[in-house]
């Protein structure tokens, strides 16, 4: 809700920035998660994508053809050095809109996957 | 297990920038002494050696990339929500 030229108007949250000539700060966190894994990278993003199906009921979870799973606006990579490929690294990124869900999300993959995915 | 978060409200929108000098000061502060400085085009990278994390500072983002350290990380981002507004 803002007020200009004497009225009130109630607008978005990005229009009403814009309109009181603020720029917006986009705060990003990118979390490496570690998990021991032997499967191979692409296999380890699947069975990710499964998990979350489950956990999560009612977001959108996406598993794109570029390497991808995104759960609403998060997006979830997974890499591995060649040196230890038992070992993967999940990567996380959101922004500060979706704490909650991030926050959510790095604590449940710290976790590991169930077996049997 | 955990519940995933529902119907929580969106997070509000930020506005504004970190300083820098103010930003290393806090960080100090609050007992992060090992921060190596580096200029980017678009602002400065802020590697916090003792915890390896790093920290983007530019005007109008800041992108925090660390380990899964949830304290550590929530600590780093109260720190830089100081310096924003709330809209």
């Amino acid at each position: 809700l803002i007020m200009k030229d004497n009225s009130l108007k109630l607008v978005s949250s990005e229009q009403a920035l814009k309109e009181l000539g603020l720029n917006e700060h986009q705060l990003r966190f990118t979390c490496r998660v570690q998990l021991h894994d032997p499967h191979s990278d692409p296999d380890t993003l699947r069975r990710i994508y499964t998990h979350l199906k489950s956990v999560l009921k009612g977001y959108a979870i996406q598993h794109l053809p570029d390497g991808t799973v995104m759960v609403e606006s998060i997006v979830i990579k997974v890499s591995s050095s060649p040196e230890e490929a038992n070992t993967k690294v999940i990567l996380l990124s959101w922004s500060y809109q979706d704490e909650d869900l991030g926050s959510f999300l790095s604590t449940l993959l710290k976790k590991g996957l169930p077996s049997g995915l | 297990m955990e519940e995933p978060p529902v119907g929580q409200a969106p997070k509000p929108l930020l506005s504004g920038a970190v300083p820098l000098e103010a930003f290393l000061a806090l960080l100090q502060k609050n007992g992060i002494m090992e921060v190596k400085v580096e200029e980017t085009a678009e602002g400065h990278i802020l590697h916090l050696q003792a915890e390896d994390t790093l920290i983007q500072l530019e005007e109008d983002g800041t992108h925090i990339v660390c380990d899964n350290n949830e304290p550590l990380r929530t600590t780093l981002r109260d720190l830089v929500l100081r310096f924003l507004q709330k809209i």
